[in-house]
């Protein structure tokens, strides 16, 4: 049977006029017409329906779609002494933009940074939950580094960091924890600092650990992305088409999470194009290792499509499942 | 010789917020909200004037997204539910359902109601073709190409529009130009399709990108001038343009808009001196690094004044009138 998941983070606000409205509570938050305490109402409020929308669609391994997030990487920059959260820069290829990190002196951790919200999740869904974190190489990448001038030292550094909020995720109760490097497939040359890194972060979690790799190609990074401590691998396989044959045609023995929907083009995909992806899949790795999951988080998509998305994408697996193929 | 401009934008009056508010909850005519618009476009030409900036904007007080502002007077766009940008802040994104064409122009108006406003050259202001592409969902062509290449037909003839009306100088916004390096020649080859045949000086506008990649190819871009952000990067970025030489007109960004701090007036001239270290005198326009809209009315007003006194010192310096 062939499982569903999704890769990250959600939209935050619907169109739906009756839904909590969290943008709205956010600017009355920021005119001081509202307390902290009913944003904190408003915050949770839209988690729990950003998982009940998830458990709905009937995907099977959930987030909480990281909605107090601004941008992937300043909820965990805010807790890292010797960090500052600099101006708004591009987030890779997207119309979307992200505040830069800057390293001003020596990083050391002060905080763990997704850990509550991991918890609120993990007591408020019934299906088995994921926590999400950037990875410490496009942590690395995404930020302004005036101190070390050296990623690779960087990268270590945040490993390090990154390693003690892992382990905290694993005691209150992680049994999957995702990280994210899509830096990693523009710059392969890195990839043995990458494994280094990830090494770092992963040694001696009993949790299930994935790697992701979205908005890029896998092409560079074979063989050896496969030998990663991890117990799976996530793969774009809309911005990279060719990434579905590399696989293919790897001896890849973990899990995989496949993004197959296009989680940044509101175009629906074709079923039959998926049914015959999963069946080219299912034909070369067994069903049990693979989850089918959007190309990337679903919060560059307007909150009906991205719903729209989730309930197409579990419709076509049960039907795929349903239908005996593998 | 080192004439002053703004990027395009400007800060939106409050009244007019709430009218754009109110209208897009059908509480007010159409013909009501550009009323208020043609007031606070009025307005935003009497300060410029006043600041003494040598070319003027019309200050997009029509506008809301630079891009979703032609989509939605396009066939063959629809528009998305508010995808979130940054931050708190929402835009509707446009969806390509179609192919694209033009049923009447949607530059024109306003730039003509400004022009009339002021014996001072107007910008005509329009979005290229390859950032239309870029920030858009698409759904019907088949590559992206397709789409850039329609909508450069679109955008040209919003671009002869202006120039018939008589713009001396035609900017054709490419801020997403940037982001993908290796599509750099696509949108080289889109642009000469808007521009080409026009009369009027041509500009383009670049920014929140790495000029590393881009450059020098950027140079190929079939337009007459540059208008690149440089305060943001403490004109660090500087360095990039020494070699090889920098060829076309180029608009140097010396405010940050992105900072609520208004700029010594100090530091704007030693940034513009170092500027006139590396392009020809003759070459260099000088502005905001991006559009003011982000800016309160008072830091825009503010930081233009800074930037107009600088220009005005620098020169007085250098003998220059």
């Amino acid at each position: 049977m062939l499982k569903t998941t999704v890769v990250g983070n959600y939209p935050k606000i619907t169109e739906d006029k009756s839904a909590p409205n969290l943008r709205s509570a956010l600017n009355k938050f920021n005119q001081c017409k509202i307390s902290e305490e009913e944003l904190e109402k408003a915050y949770e409020q839209t988690i729990r329906r950003v998982i009940k929308e998830q458990e709905e669609a009937g995907v099977d391994l959930i987030t909480d779609g990281q909605i107090r997030w601004d941008d992937p990487v300043t909820p965990f920059a805010r807790n890292i002494d010797g960090l500052e959260i600099g101006g708004l820069i591009r987030f890779f290829d997207n119309n979307v933009y992200y505040r830069r990190p800057i390293v001003k002196s020596k990083l050391a951790f002060k905080d763990y940074s997704t850990v509550e919200e991991f918890k609120f999740l993990k007591q408020n869904s019934t299906k088995k939950v994921k926590a999400v974190m950037v990875g410490p190489f496009t942590f690395a990448k995404l930020s302004k580094d005036e101190y070390h001038n050296e990623i690779d030292k960087l990268t270590l550094d945040l490993a390090e960091i990154l390693k003690k909020e892992a382990k905290k995720l694993e005691e209150v109760g992680a049994d999957f924890i995702q990280i994210d490097e899509p830096s990693l497939c523009f710059s392969p040359e890195k990839i043995d600092l990458v494994s280094r890194a990830i090494k770092i972060v992963t040694e001696g979690l009993k949790a299930k650990t994935f790697l992701y790799l979205y908005f890029g190609g896998i092409r560079n990074l074979i063989p050896k992305l496969f030998d990663f401590q991890v117990d799976g691998i996530g793969i774009d396989m809309v911005s990279k088409p060719e990434n579905l044959n590399l696989i293919l045609e790897s001896s890849f023995n973990k899990e995989l999470i496949l993004g197959c929907l296009d989680a940044r083009n509101t175009k629906l995909q074709d079923e039959e194009e998926l049914l015959n992806l999963f069946d080219r899949v299912t034909q070369k790795f067994s069903p049990e290792r693979i989850y089918i999951s959007p190309s990337c988080g679903l919060e560059f998509l307007p909150h009906q499509t991205a719903l729209m998305k989730l309930k197409t994408m579990v419709q076509v697996v049960n039907e795929f499942n349903r239908s005996g193929r593998d | 010789m080192l004439l002053t401009a703004t990027v395009g934008s400007f800060p939106k009056p409050d009244y007019l917020v709430k009218a754009r508010n109110l209208f897009s909850r059908k509480k007010i005519s159409e013909e009501e909200l550009k009323e208020l618009e043609r007031k606070a476009t009025q307005d935003v030409i009497s300060l410029q004037e006043e600041i003494g900036l040598d070319i003027l904007v019309h200050g997009e007080m029509e506008r809301g997204d630079m891009v979703t502002f032609f989509a939605e007077r396009l066939e063959g766009f629809g528009i998305s539910g508010p995808v979130r940008s940054y931050s708190n802040r929402y835009y509707k994104k446009p969806i390509a359902k179609g192919k694209i064409k033009r049923t009447s122009p949607s530059a024109l108006e306003m730039f003509q109601y400004a022009q009339g406003l002021t014996e001072k050259p107007i910008k005509g202001m329009l979005t290229g073709p390859y950032t239309m592409c870029d920030w858009s969902f698409n759904e019907y062509f088949q590559t992206r190409r397709d789409l850039v290449l329609n909508l450069a037909e679109v955008v040209h003839q919003e671009a002869l529009d202006l120039d018939k009306a008589g713009a001396k100088y035609i900017q054709i916004d490419e801020p997403a130009i940037s982001t993908r390096p290796d599509e750099l020649d696509l949108a080289i080859e889109a642009m000469k399709i808007v521009t080409d045949g026009l009369k009027a000086k041509t500009i383009s506008h670049i920014c929140y990108g790495d000029f590393t990649t881009i450059y020098p190819k950027i140079l190929d871009l079939p337009v007459n001038q540059l208008d690149l952000e440089f305060a943001n990067s403490d004109f660090t970025n500087l360095e990039i343009f020494k070699d090889p030489t920098f060829t076309k007109e180029i608009a140097v960004g010396v405010v940050d808009v992105h900072s609520h701090i208004i700029e010594k007036k100090e530091k704007v001239k030693e940034n513009i001196r170092k500027a006139l270290e590396i392009f020809p005198l003759e070459k260099v326009y000088i502005d905001p690094d991006c559009g003011l809209k982000t800016r309160t009315p008072e830091e825009a007003e503010a930081k233009l004044r800074v930037m107009v006194s600088a220009v005005k010192e620098v020169k007085e310096e250098m003998g220059l009138r």
